[in-house]
């Protein structure tokens, strides 16, 4: 559905993107995920046709960005970061204006202006100046706007922020309706945001991408170490050295775990029932057997620090 | 075709349903109306010294297309050279400053619809302003008429070319207007830009005092004021019309061109 290969683009002296290649099929949801200043929105950009890169190709439903710039913008639904509302318009007639000139017939406009409104919860203030709506609200507005016209392709470019917790989880469901008809890109840095949302995450750093895959796998594949967490009835210092040197394995006691530690196994997960089955028979009182997982959180922290990148 | 009228409604509606146009109107008939005055009052004036000196041959010049209209539209036109940057700073540097131009650039339309689409809708409250003009020869007919006096009549059809005039004056400033607001997304500085363009194309007419031959015929033919001259008369020339298209084009192109040469930087 959208294929992009070798996007770079400079801004001035300065590199934005660079080398940017990745596929999008159709029916996925991506999330594009990246510390400020990685170079999400500038690749959005040049998805949407709003500016050309200095090298690369950017193809949409098998039309390229810039040979065919209108075939590509009408397929394509776009929020960028600020909602682009007009203040002195109502939402009606804001919604009725970009309806028309995405060239929607004018016989479906108000059908289709009820639809939008209806699944993004705006029909109680189609009436009011964008002027006097709330962040939300606006937001809300922006959405609408972006998923007029059911396009095939939708481009979402930090929905949630500035949000309070109710319309962030609001806008999560949102997006997770649309997702099931659509293909949509998500570009945000908040993590829960896609794990609630994507199935997919491209990680882009520095304008590089450093990683493009499901999630599952992601996880997955970064999880090499695995590190468990185990907590006792009768727990002593004892314990912890006779199954480090038992086992050969590293051990450590956080401070938070009063009667419990942390061991970790490098590729060793058969040996996980021979340390359940010591505790077990030496009697101390097994709590609590579990793995550490990794989130999404520090996989992400992991590609984009500088001293751990790999 | 769609896509301009889709355009032109959204920015009609933004000039008459914000305070914006009725300010324009508003200031706009005040400093019309006071121009009106004077140069009425002073037509008075004048009248009744002929009158009473019996300068028949004085009186017959005095009436009141030539006195008091063609001086009228005349000062109007040089009030368009302030009054019509306001109009148009607006027109693209808001959508920038909103970030509302990234909502026209990703949606299918080009940027000549666009830059159609507003300018029209610029035109309409210029098209207004120049209505409002026509009150001013109305109250002349109907007050003027009842003294009798044969000066108190007033012809139709120069006014009409005036009007059309005034129009297209109104329109070629619109044009490079709108350039200027291509270029920044502050409305300031589209404002001031466009103020610069306009008056360095009045007085670029005044160097042609100094020059000669067909320099003097160039540099008059370039300035902006000098073209309404022959409609005020009553006279619509082929020359005046292509200068005026020529500016409408030339300043609509480059406005094109820079919104597209943008994408690019």
């Amino acid at each position: 559905m959208i294929e992009v290969k070798g996007l770079t683009k400079f801004y001035k002296q300065i590199r934005a993107i660079e080398d940017v290649s990745f596929s999008v099929e159709k029916g996925d949801i991506v999330g594009f995920l990246g510390p400020n200043g990685a170079g999400k929105t500038t690749t959005m950009k040049i998805i949407t046709g709003f500016m050309p890169p200095d090298s690369g190709v950017a193809k949409v439903a098998g039309f390229d960005v810039f040979e065919s710039p209108l075939e590509v913008k009408k397929r394509i639904g776009y929020l960028p970061e600020n909602p682009p509302v007009y203040n002195d318009m109502t939402v009606y007639d804001y919604l009725k204006f970009v309806a028309e000139i995405k060239g929607i017939e004018s016989k479906k406009i108000d059908v289709e202006i009820e639809r939008v409104s209806e699944s993004c919860g705006i029909t109680d203030v189609q009436k009011r100046l964008i002027a006097h709506l709330s962040k939300g609200f606006r937001q809300r507005v922006g959405i609408a706007q972006a998923i007029l016209g059911n396009p095939e392709i939708v481009i979402f470019d930090e929905p949630t922020i500035g949000l309070d917790p109710n319309q962030v989880f609001e806008v999560r469901t949102l997006i997770k309706e649309l997702a099931k008809e659509k293909t949509i890109i998500l570009s945000t840095h908040i993590l829960p945001e896609v794990e609630m949302t994507c199935k997919k995450v491209i990680v882009i750093h520095k304008g590089r991408i450093v990683a493009k895959e499901n999630i599952e796998d992601l996880l997955r594949r970064r999880t090499k170490i695995s590190e468990m967490t185990v907590r006792v009835k009768r727990f002593s210092i004892e314990l912890m050295k006779q199954i480090r040197d038992k086992f050969n394995i590293k051990v450590s006691q956080p401070p938070e775990l009063e009667n419990g530690f942390n061991f970790e196994l490098e590729n060793q997960e058969d040996r996980i029932e021979d340390i359940a089955k010591f505790i077990v028979d030496g009697g101390y009182g097994l709590l609590e057997f579990r793995p550490i997982t990794l989130s999404l959180e520090d996989v992400f922290r992991e590609l984009t620090t500088e001293e751990k990148t790999v | 075709m769609r896509n301009i009228i889709a355009i032109f409604k959204k920015e009609f509606k933004i000039y008459f349903e914000t305070p914006v146009a009725y300010v324009v109107f508003g200031i706009f008939s005040l400093i019309s109306g006071y121009f009106f005055l004077q140069i009425f009052s002073y037509f008075q004036r004048q009248s009744l010294q002929f009158l009473q000196y019996q300068a028949a041959h004085m009186l017959e010049h005095m009436n009141l297309n030539d006195m008091v209209m063609r001086p009228l539209f005349l000062n109007i036109n040089v009030f368009f050279l302030l009054m019509i940057p306001v109009i148009t700073m607006r027109l693209i540097a808001d959508e920038k400053r909103l970030k509302t131009y990234e909502l026209l650039m990703t949606s299918p339309v080009t940027t000549w619809q666009i830059v159609l689409g507003k300018y029209l809708a610029s035109l309409s409250v210029i098209l207004v302003m120049v209505l409002i003009v026509f009150i001013y020869p109305m109250l002349l007919s109907f007050f003027g008429s009842e003294g009798g006096l044969s000066t108190g009549s007033i012809e139709w059809m120069p006014l009409l070319t005036s009007g059309i005039g005034l129009f297209l004056a109104g329109a070629s400033f619109a044009a490079l207007g709108i350039f200027a607001s291509s270029l920044t997304e502050s409305q300031i500085i589209s404002a001031i830009v466009s103020f610069g363009l306009l008056l360095l194309f009045w007085v670029i007419g005044w160097a042609s005092a100094g020059a000669e031959g067909i320099l003097k015929e160039v540099l008059r033919y370039l300035s902006l004021l000098e073209h309404l001259d022959q409609f005020t008369k009553g006279l619509i020339e082929v020359k005046d019309i292509v200068y005026y298209f020529s500016v409408i084009y030339f300043g609509l192109f480059l406005t094109q061109q820079s919104i597209s040469s943008q994408r690019w930087r």
